[in-house]
């Protein structure tokens, strides 16, 4: 495979003056609807995997997903969080009729199995008018992003970066994923599904990933805006970065190389050193070639620092949630980051040389950790950092 | 023996309106189909069952071959995906595998993102910038020229494609590659 290049050629990340900050957040999983739920679920220790019960897996490798009760309909949650994020950063309806949306999903649900004559009525498009309509958003400044597990990270990197800019003062950001038979049989057919049912990132002896509900919405608003409205932020989001592996179209860089550089980037832009970080959410898919990649890729751009930063994938409590992953994932940095309380790396079994971090195991950490950064990694060589800081 | 007759492109009259309204200089573009001998979409290694992701690796391949200069080896180059839809066709095949309690292939796990196949040309072409799919021209448009003008990248290439969805209609992809207004490489002071 190609070889990608090193850090050091990565040309200097820009950004615009601006300081932006984060005024509002939502979240759904299956530990439940609300921040509060997904704090307990997370601070619990206890993963939230259990057999599928929302769909027949009689005929699947693997039974095990993260799932809410019942059958939760994605357009519903998803406007639901998008709304609740709107709520706690106090944004009228005046406000959100000139605020811009993104949404991360896979896709609407119901294309696949629509009248081939219905199908554009259920593009990404529509569904994220939908979405938009339903919480009083800005309908005509919409966009979706499907890029994998990228997606949702991709989209509040750039939704920070038109705010430091200057060219928009705020964007809300959403992304979510329900466990469904489609995507299930897919990942079970790839065998990339941990039949142990359970997510084991970093450790010996880790089967693959497990999928899970989640849903997550931010408010991405200027900081200045924000002090204007006096809509008191609950973090900075200080730094950002988006990279390609140029490596394989499935398989991450084994060095670790994109991600490395997305780190830099997110850290020059937040004007940070390495050891400034506080905690680390990994992405930490749990499958074979991933964790040690990321381990590289840690290494590479912090340096000796990487030895000692907290480092966990809450993926091992809540499920890999795909498109939505980097909402759910940076919500979950934020609330920790805001409560000194880090979530713990769940289903360790023991050290893999390949994967040497500080994991926090056994028992959250309490711990300050005045900037937090949450990853991402994607098919196609996709990865992100997002940093984030206390206010 | 005549030539194929050309035929009118979709998508690219767009994704040149909406890169001029960002502020990108388009270097090269491509469509499909361009004549009326592009017939069968060819064939991509490792995809199956859906023209999908090999339209966009063709369409693609057409544009980069046709960049007027040389690429600088140190370019950094975006990829961005634009789709109205994505892959209904592998969709539907998973949905009624699924419907038919049968398993699916395991090719069909790999290609159920549009991610894949930007993998597959960032590797083909050695595009080390950001992988990013969005839903509109305008939104892919916007995205590159904010990975330009974050550094992330020197150039992007923006590939559309839709497959065709009713009887008679036929696949349609474009693809642009576009720098910033001065095509800057990353030289000027950033605004750290």
């Amino acid at each position: 495979m190609a070889d990608a290049p090193a850090v050091a050629q990565a040309p200097a990340a820009r950004r615009g003056t601006g300081e932006v900050a984060v005024t509002g957040a939502a979240a759904a999983s299956a530990y439940g609807r609300g921040t509060e739920a997904l704090v307990s679920g997370m601070l619990s220790g206890q993963p939230a995997f259990a057999p599928v019960q929302r769909f027949d897996v009689s005929v699947r490798r693997v039974r095990f997903a993260a799932t809410m009760p019942g059958l939760p309909d994605l357009l519903t949650e998803v406007t639901r969080a998008a709304a609740e994020a709107c709520d706690e950063a106090g944004l009228s309806p005046s406000d959100r009729a000139r605020t811009p949306f993104y949404l991360a999903i896979h896709g609407d649900p119901a294309i696949a199995r629509a009248p081939e004559a219905d199908q554009p009525g259920h593009g990404p498009g529509p569904f994220t008018a939908a979405v938009a309509s339903g919480c009083g958003l800005a309908e005509q400044d919409i966009r979706c992003y499907t890029s994998a597990c990228v997606a949702a990270s991709t989209a509040i990197g750039d939704a920070a970066s038109i705010i430091a800019r200057g060219h928009t003062d705020r964007v809300v950001v959403a992304g979510g994923y329900l466990v469904e038979c489609d995507q299930f049989a897919l990942f079970d057919a790839g065998r990339v599904l941990a039949g142990d049912g359970q997510v084991r990132p970093f450790s010996a002896g880790r089967r693959g990933l497990l999928l899970g509900d989640g849903v997550g919405a931010v408010v991405v608003e200027s900081l200045q805006a924000a002090r204007a409205r006096r809509a008191p932020p609950l973090a900075r989001l200080a730094g950002w970065g988006r990279t390609g592996d140029a490596y394989h179209p499935v398989q991450p860089h084994p060095e670790g190389h994109g991600m490395a550089r997305a780190i830099t980037a997110a850290l020059q832009r937040a004007g940070i050193a390495a050891g400034d970080l506080g905690y680390i959410n990994a992405h930490g898919s749990g499958t074979g070639q991933s964790d040690p990649a990321e381990t590289n890729a840690l290494r590479l751009a912090l340096g000796d620092a990487a030895a000692g930063v907290p480092v966990s994938s809450t993926k091992s409590l809540h499920g890999q949630s795909l498109e939505a992953s980097g909402v759910l994932e940076l919500v979950v940095t934020l609330l920790a980051a805001r409560k000194g309380m880090l979530p713990v790396n769940a289903g360790f079994l023991g050290a893999d040389d390949r994967c040497r971090l500080n994991l926090v195991l056994g028992e959250p950490l309490p711990a300050t950790a005045e900037f937090a950064m949450s990853l991402n990694a994607a098919f196609g060589g996709a990865n992100t950092a997002l940093v984030i800081g206390l206010p | 023996m005549t030539s194929p007759a050309s035929i009118a492109p979709r998508g690219l009259a767009e994704l040149h309106a909406a890169a001029a309204a960002a502020g990108l200089t388009v270097c090269a573009s491509a469509s499909w189909p361009e004549t009326d001998a592009d017939g069968e979409v060819p064939a991509l290694a490792g995809f199956i069952e859906s023209s999908f992701s090999p339209l966009l690796a063709e369409v693609a391949a057409r544009a980069l071959r046709r960049r007027g200069q040389p690429r600088d080896s140190g370019n950094v180059t975006a990829i961005v995906m634009v789709t109205a839809l994505g892959d209904v066709t592998s969709a539907v095949r998973v949905a009624a595998a699924v419907d038919a309690g049968k398993r699916v292939s395991p090719l069909l796990f790999f290609q159920s993102v549009p991610n894949a196949v930007a993998g597959y040309l960032a590797v083909r072409w050695h595009l080390t910038g950001p992988v990013v799919c969005v839903s509109g021209i305008r939104a892919g448009l916007d995205v590159a020229a904010l990975l330009i003008e974050d550094a992330d990248a020197d150039e992007a290439l923006v590939v559309c494609a839709d497959l065709a969805v009713t009887n008679g209609d036929r696949d349609r992809a474009a693809a642009i590659l576009v720098t910033g207004p001065a095509n800057r490489n990353g030289t000027e002071p950033h605004e750290l």
